[in-house]
């Protein structure tokens, strides 16, 4: 099992390397800090463009290779992700927005595997019953409602609801700097938001699985031993079943992730996702190339998980 | 040997008793028996009908600005309202709304014909390119899509950016689509028709274009329609960001950024863009589901054709 996880983690540190230097060229290709210092009235000497630009190592008259390996040996020996063409250090500004998105992330992630597989059972043990066409209509709403469209209508509905009880329940902006009670009041609405985007992916591919594995014929050995349905259910088909859903929590992890940059931007939420959209406005190659490696990161993360479950969930593997 | 006979000869009869359905009337028959299907195929045909003809229908261009009403509520003068600068509210929904559906169906049919190749590619050679080709798909999925997107777009600017944009989506979207059609594309390289092809020295590159593609046209054809979605849904996610489209061209991502800023005081500057949008997301996906029913042949409309 070990040997298994070391060879998989070995695999996905090569894949985020590569990712991360692709879109390191990718970021350098594409941005351009110095026009920052191009629309200044009155407009600083080109001289002093360039210190500025190469103090962040973001010069355009530096060859990108060049730049790359500055940038790589900083990363790799000192864990210094460079600075913005400001002069601001990416490290220190990424450290705590990361920590606020990866518990946004985390939280909703968790509750849609739970309530997306629990819809998703529920579903398929009654399938073209009420329950299934009313979850199934829901989700697919959910399912090609775009995310900002769906953050700004719970932003609506919670002001709406706060002015028909008549206090303020919901918060729209922000974390706040209260107490627990006034953080929940704060990420109630993002984390549903992140939820409802994450969700719809576990209830139908969850549906489908346990579909086909309901029917099996070890299933209906099991139910003719005298089992009853649920048991049957649970012990026999439910096993086989989570087996694809756990290799969906990449795929639907990498929506999630989408989904809080456009959250954090609806919400005023000062995470990772919303210092990345600054980043790109504010041409910082060093800062988006940092978030844009964060979520490769993760989506590592995600696959490495994925793997662990199937191989504890699937008997046909064996790591050793 | 006389009952072979026998059954042949049935067969015979059968042919000339039962009508024979030509495919492509079987495929519209089980399509128009799906509900949701037709109202997702009636849906996207009126908003096709309303991005081409709507310009006709107002007075007033989109980048018209009419001094005299500003923030105008829907009425007689303006039918959707106007936005904060006094621009028509109908004629930039119906501007936005044309070119987000061309980058979507531009950018999804693009997709489609790199994800073909790429992806039967990848299944079709066996051994060390095939593992070569499977780890760079998965290496360029590591970092979420919409990150590399927006990255790439954010330089694009002016009435010409729509291009760009276009040409972005579709060279960050086939990732995706060619690892599935891989998957799919995997079984048939095992048939014997691939087989004989090769061994008749058919260069490999025909092969792919003559006998792989063609055979998974069905799941092309639905890939096409559900990829118009993403497409949609990435411009809008863009332009909504405040990269991809700018002003003064406008797209429902842009109409939906400005009209999030008056959400409170003029909710139609959000909601006219937003029913647009959704409207179309909804009527795509019907027709993908619709299609995937009646191309699939083990699909559960089976008897009933």
């Amino acid at each position: 099992m070990l040997g298994f996880i070391l060879r998989r983690l070995l695999n996905y540190s090569v894949m985020l390397f590569a990712a991360t230097t692709l879109a390191y060229f990718l970021a350098s290709s594409f941005l351009n800090p110095r026009s920052n210092y191009l629309q200044m009235r009155p407009q600083p000497p080109e001289a002093s463009i360039d210190l500025s630009l190469d103090l962040a190592n973001v010069n355009d008259k530096v060859p990108v290779v060049e730049r790359y390996f500055v940038w790589l040996e900083r990363v790799v020996l000192h864990w210094d992700w460079g600075v913005s063409p400001q002069g601001e250090p990416v490290n220190a500004a990424v450290a705590y927005r990361a920590l606020v998105s990866a518990r946004l992330v985390l939280v909703a992630t968790l509750l849609a595997v739970v309530i997306g597989v629990s819809i998703g059972v529920a579903a398929a043990i009654r399938q073209y019953r009420m329950f299934d066409r009313v979850s199934n209509v829901i989700s697919v709403f959910f399912l090609v409602c775009p995310t900002f469209v769906l953050a700004l209508l719970l932003v609506l509905g919670g002001i709406q609801f706060n002015d028909w009880v008549g206090s303020r329940w919901f918060y729209v902006t922000g974390l706040g700097e209260g107490g627990f009670v006034d953080y929940l009041q704060h990420i109630a609405l993002p984390t549903l938001t992140l939820t409802l985007v994450g969700y719809v992916g576990y209830h139908l591919t969850q549906r489908s699985y346990l579909l086909d594995t309901i029917n099996a014929d070890y299933v209906r050995t099991a139910r003719a031993k005298g089992l009853p349905k649920n048991l049957a259910i649970r012990r026999h088909a439910l096993r086989t079943s989570l087996i694809p859903t756990a290799m969906g929590v990449v795929w639907s992890l990498t929506s999630v992730i989408t989904g809080s940059v456009f959250v954090e931007t609806i919400f005023a939420i000062d995470g990772a996702g919303k210092y990345f959209i600054d980043a790109l406005t504010k041409n910082d190659i060093n800062g988006s190339v940092a978030i844009a490696a964060m979520g490769g990161f993760a989506t590592c993360a995600g696959l490495l998980l994925a793997d662990v479950v199937v191989a504890l969930l699937d008997p046909r593997i064996r790591v050793s | 040997m006389e009952t072979t006979v026998g059954v042949q000869e049935a067969g015979r009869q059968a042919d000339t008793v039962v009508a024979r359905v030509p495919r492509a009337r079987l495929i519209v028959r089980r399509f128009l028996r799906n509900k949701p299907a037709v109202a997702g195929l009636v849906i996207f045909s009126l908003l096709v009908l309303l991005a081409i003809f709507g310009p006709f229908m107002t007075q007033w261009a989109y980048d018209d600005l009419d001094f005299t009403a500003l923030r105008q509520p829907p009425g007689a003068a303006h039918w959707l309202g106007t936005d904060v600068v006094g621009a028509d509210m109908f004629a930039l929904a119906v501007h936005g709304l044309g070119r987000s559906l061309l980058i979507g169906v531009i950018a999804s049919l693009g997709i489609t014909v790199i994800a073909a190749f790429v992806g039967t590619a990848v299944a079709y050679f066996e051994g060390w390119p095939e593992k070569i080709g499977v780890w760079l798909i998965d290496m360029m999925l590591v970092i979420p899509t919409f990150f590399m997107l927006a990255i790439m777009v954010k330089g694009a600017s002016g009435t010409s950016g729509w291009l760009w944009l276009t040409l972005a989506l579709t060279l960050f979207g086939w990732v995706a689509y060619a690892r599935v059609l891989r998957a799919v594309a995997l079984s048939l390289r095992e048939r014997e028709y691939i087989a004989a092809a090769r061994f008749m020295g058919v260069p490999s590159l025909t092969i792919l274009r003559r006998h792989m593609i063609p055979n998974l046209g069905s799941i092309l054809i639905i890939h096409t329609v559900l990829g118009v979605v993403y497409a949609v849904q990435a411009e809008t996610g863009l332009s909504f960001l405040g990269f991809g489209i700018t002003p003064p061209d406008t797209s429902l991502g842009v109409l939906i950024r400005a009209g999030s800023g008056t959400l409170l005081t003029a909710p139609w500057m959000f909601f006219v863009p937003a029913t647009l949008l959704l409207a179309l997301c909804f009527s795509m996906t019907m027709v993908g589901d619709g299609l995937r029913d009646a191309l699939d042949p083990k699909s559960a409309s089976g008897g009933r054709a």
